[in-house]
């Protein structure tokens, strides 16, 4: 391990989308939110038992809004009484139980406070992502996705955003998919040069997160690890949203288009195409025989 | 054998090499000698060959004028006309002076950059050590497309390359030494004769008027600076000094400066006199006149020194502008000194019509080019990504309702179990997986093939990436063939691939097939260059085709 004194921040983001959990619950009754929560326990514990001067922070991500889980606002650090605190009794280090217990008590208020108005489905990942970045600014850090539903497509300015703002910052985005692949995420993990990898068994959560996604940059290049995924950067048209890989580009306002076609429904600018010209044959003219 | 288009700059009869007499013979390119009686030339040097030239001392009894070559060979002429050898001699060497510098530029320039783009870019040296250093393309061919720089901007270069101005304090800078008794040595060098000739194109007239035939150089500069034109106070126009004339040239020129006026017309030099309130105040008296006869001695003396320095000044003002036409500029300098020449009269309309400049250009608005603006009718289209439109599972609102409330049933009594978050059978499926040769680890075996080549064959099939591309560029350039040029120029190329294929490629080939590395590395260049032969052999049956 190494000595330094820089302090390494790992932010995990874990998708609670209550819909995704509630019916995941129904399909598969032993891998659960709660066994989910277990293991982010697990890696957050293992990460801050690394070096003291690692740092945890946990949001979890919910339809309507994001939340840290932790550190939370009802966290006093070392001031606290201690009754909480050592309340586990089985001699572990103090910041772990502290920690597991704050993040425990957090997703409880989490779920339970949350009323569900309108159908909206989707996880507000961005925004999570966002939070995360802020909370990372002094330090090296990193971000670990851990992703349950499916994309949203209406988030995609944002998240591209986000991952761009990630790639400045030198922040590493990595993610785990639980369930369906990611094209965003796929995307962010390739431009941030983290990991992305889609668990084959729910089941075995822990194992995975503590064998690919504890170790970070320096000691990822020591290891065997899973290879990058090929990564699908085709654009799609504007008219038809078909992943195409030769299109048109209007050259006014670059909108893509399978097709040509002479106006851009976009900005309606006309283009002229120069059609090759024709070359008129030419009439040889007879030899006059002499 | 001279050609008879060769222009005979000078012929020098009399001229030994070798211990064998014979004639000198100057041309346009070149130099030879040939022995006397026979017709053909036994020696001949180009003048681009010639690095420099040698001249035997003045003392010494030989007069002789030695060539060195850039090949270090150096061959010597001995003039042994009795009478004008040493006239002969000067006559060569000055002819050669003028001349070598010429092409020596030209010669040594391509060089120099052709040396200079291969130092500064490394695969470019490379391309060169690949393709002519193993003699797959000749060397002409490289530098036909990379050159054109130098060789066809050569008379523009020198068009833009800045004139060395002349200081002002050349002549101060002439610093006199005393020699030890009553004597001053002055240190001529090249540049300062340069600045002399330029500044005052009097002196270089006298100059060539009066070198080599009535003084030695040496002779002429000690006259100048005895002469009364280059010390301070001429008021003493002397009698035998050649430099009288130029003494009185200079007065005229001064004069005519004076009477062109200012340039400027914004500028009024003639309301700025000196305006006097009363004796005692300002200056008094009458304007000093012209003649020499009003003057104190004193008041002539600071007046010779002050339009001593103005015609200076102006003088290397107008070197600078001149730019080497100094023969025409005098005739005007001179032809302008009959009181109100054209020239002054071409100022006087101007001074009256000048208006003030009263809009500034940069002051104004800024006219921008008109721009059109954007006009999107439907911007969400670029807030949507690269997502194929899917049909979104639909849940029903029960479905909603009833896993949130599941979920939050599930959480309200929520404790973490951190002592069972794993089975070990779970784990093992797990590590096993991730292990190589796992189910996630397939990708990788496919993606190492730059971990599996060694970096040096790497680096040898880049090396032949970037040659390949540089034949197949020049074949490719060359379709549509319209000229014979360009017909020439591709079956050339063709034979140049065949031969880079069978020199470069087979043997790399067999070499990675020696080290039992399976993984195809060539594929795409054998590719490469079986279209570019497919295609050859289209253009070759069809030119068949046209000729039948």
């Amino acid at each position: 391990m190494c000595a330094d004194d820089e302090v390494s921040l790992l932010v995990i983001v874990v998708d609670v989308n209550p819909i995704w959990w509630g019916q995941q619950a129904q399909r598969e009754p032993e891998f659960t939110l709660s066994k989910c929560l277990d293991a982010v326990m697990v890696v957050g514990n293992s990460h801050m038992a690394m070096a003291r001067t690692n740092k945890l922070a946990v949001i979890a991500s919910h339809c309507q809004d994001s939340h840290f889980l932790f550190p939370s606002k009802s966290w006093r650090g070392a001031d606290n009484g201690g009754d909480d605190a050592s309340s586990s009794g089985d001699g572990k280090y103090e910041l772990l139980s502290v920690a597991n217990n704050l993040i425990a008590e957090e997703i409880r208020n989490v779920m339970s406070k949350s009323e569900y108005k309108g159908n909206s489905t989707e996880t507000l990942l961005a925004g999570s992502l966002a939070k995360a970045l802020c909370s990372g600014q002094e330090m090296k850090s990193r971000i670990l996705v851990i992703k349950a539903a499916e994309d949203c497509a209406r988030q995609y300015m944002n998240f591209m955003n986000v991952i761009f703002a990630a790639q400045k910052q030198n922040i590493l985005i990595d993610a785990c998919v639980l369930d369906s692949d990611s094209g965003l995420l796929q995307q962010a993990c390739d431009i941030t040069g983290g990991l992305y990898l889609k668990i084959p068994q729910k089941v075995a959560l822990g194992q995975y997160l503590l064998w690919v996604f504890l170790p970070d940059l320096e000691q990822r290049s020591q290891l065997v690890l899973p290879p990058p995924a090929h990564v699908d950067y085709r654009a799609a048209c504007f008219c038809h949203r078909n992943l195409i890989e030769i299109g048109y580009v209007c050259s006014v306002c670059l909108s893509i288009f399978c097709n040509f076609s002479p106006i851009c429904t976009t900005c309606e600018t006309a283009f002229k195409i120069q059609l090759p010209q024709m070359v008129k044959p030419k009439k040889k003219k007879l030899k006059q025989p002499t | 054998m001279a050609s008879l288009s060769e222009e005979v700059l000078l012929v020098v009869k009399k001229v030994r090499q070798r211990k064998q007499d014979g004639t000198l013979y100057l041309m346009a390119e070149r130099i030879a000698w040939g022995p006397e009686g026979k017709d053909r030339f036994t020696v001949s040097h180009l003048y681009a060959d010639i690095r420099c030239q040698k001249i035997s001392p003045d003392g010494k009894a030989k007069v002789q004028l030695q060539l060195v070559l850039h090949s270090g060979e150096s061959t010597t002429f001995h003039f042994a006309n009795e009478s004008t050898a040493l006239k002969d001699r000067e006559a060569a060497k000055e002819l050669l002076q003028q001349l070598l510098p010429k092409f020596k530029k030209k010669a040594n320039k391509e060089l120099e950059e052709k040396n200079r783009m291969l130092q500064e870019d490394p695969v470019l040296f490379q391309l060169y050590k690949d393709l002519v250093v193993s003699q797959v393309i000749s060397a002409e061919e490289f530098w036909a497309n990379r050159l054109g720089g130098v060789t066809n901007t050569d008379p523009a270069q020198y068009k833009y390359k800045q004139e060395v101005g002349i200081s002002g304090a050349f002549l101060a800078d002439i610093r006199p030494q005393t020699d030890g008794c009553n004597g001053l040595r002055y240190n001529l060098t090249a540049d300062i004769i340069e600045s002399i000739f330029r500044t005052y194109p009097a002196v270089k007239q006298k100059y060539n008027e009066n070198v080599p035939h009535n003084l030695t150089e040496k002779e002429f500069w000690t006259r100048f600076f005895q002469s009364h034109y280059f010390h301070r106070d001429r008021i003493n126009t002397g009698t035998q000094d050649i430099f009288s004339e130029c003494a009185k040239q200079d007065e005229k020129g001064l004069k005519s400066m004076v009477v062109q006026g200012v340039k400027n017309p914004l500028v009024d030099l003639l309301s700025l006199e000196d305006k006097t309130l009363d004796e005692g105040y300002g200056v008094c008296g009458a304007q000093p006149s012209t003649s020499n006869s009003n003057r104190t001695v004193k008041e002539s003396s600071n007046y010779a020194i002050i339009k001593r320095f103005n015609h200076h000044s102006a003088m290397v003002l107008a070197a600078g502008s001149r730019k080497g036409e100094t023969p025409t500029d005098q005739a005007s300098e001179t032809s302008s000194t009959d009181g109100n020449s054209r020239d002054s009269d071409f100022f006087q309309p101007p001074v009256k019509k000048v208006k003030l400049q009263e809009e500034y250009e940069d002051l104004q608005q800024e006219n921008r080019p008109k721009t059109v603006p954007l006009n999107l009718k439907k911007s969400d289209r670029y807030a949507h990504g690269p997502v194929p439109l899917q049909s979104q599972q639909y849940t029903t609102s029960q479905d909603i309702i009833n896993s949130v409330n599941y979920i939050q049933h599930e959480m309200a009594n929520y404790k973490p179990n951190l002592t069972q978050v794993l089975s070990s059978t779970v784990a093992t499926s797990a590590i096993s997986a991730l292990s190589p040769g796992g189910v996630l680890m397939q990708a990788g075996a496919q993606q190492a093939i730059n971990q599996m080549v060694p970096s040096e064959v790497q680096g040898e099939l880049k090396h032949l990436y970037v040659a390949a591309g540089e034949l197949l560029r020049h074949f490719w350039s060359c379709f549509p063939v319209n000229t014979p040029f360009l017909e020439e120029k591709v079956i050339k190329m063709k034979s140049n691939l065949e031969r880079f294929q069978l020199t470069k490629l087979r043997p790399f080939q067999e070499k990675i097939q020696r080290q039992y590395l399976s993984t195809n590395l060539t594929g795409h260049l054998e590719e490469m260059l079986q279209t570019a032969y497919n295609k050859f052999h289209i253009w070759q049956t069809r030119r068949m085709m046209r000729k039948t």
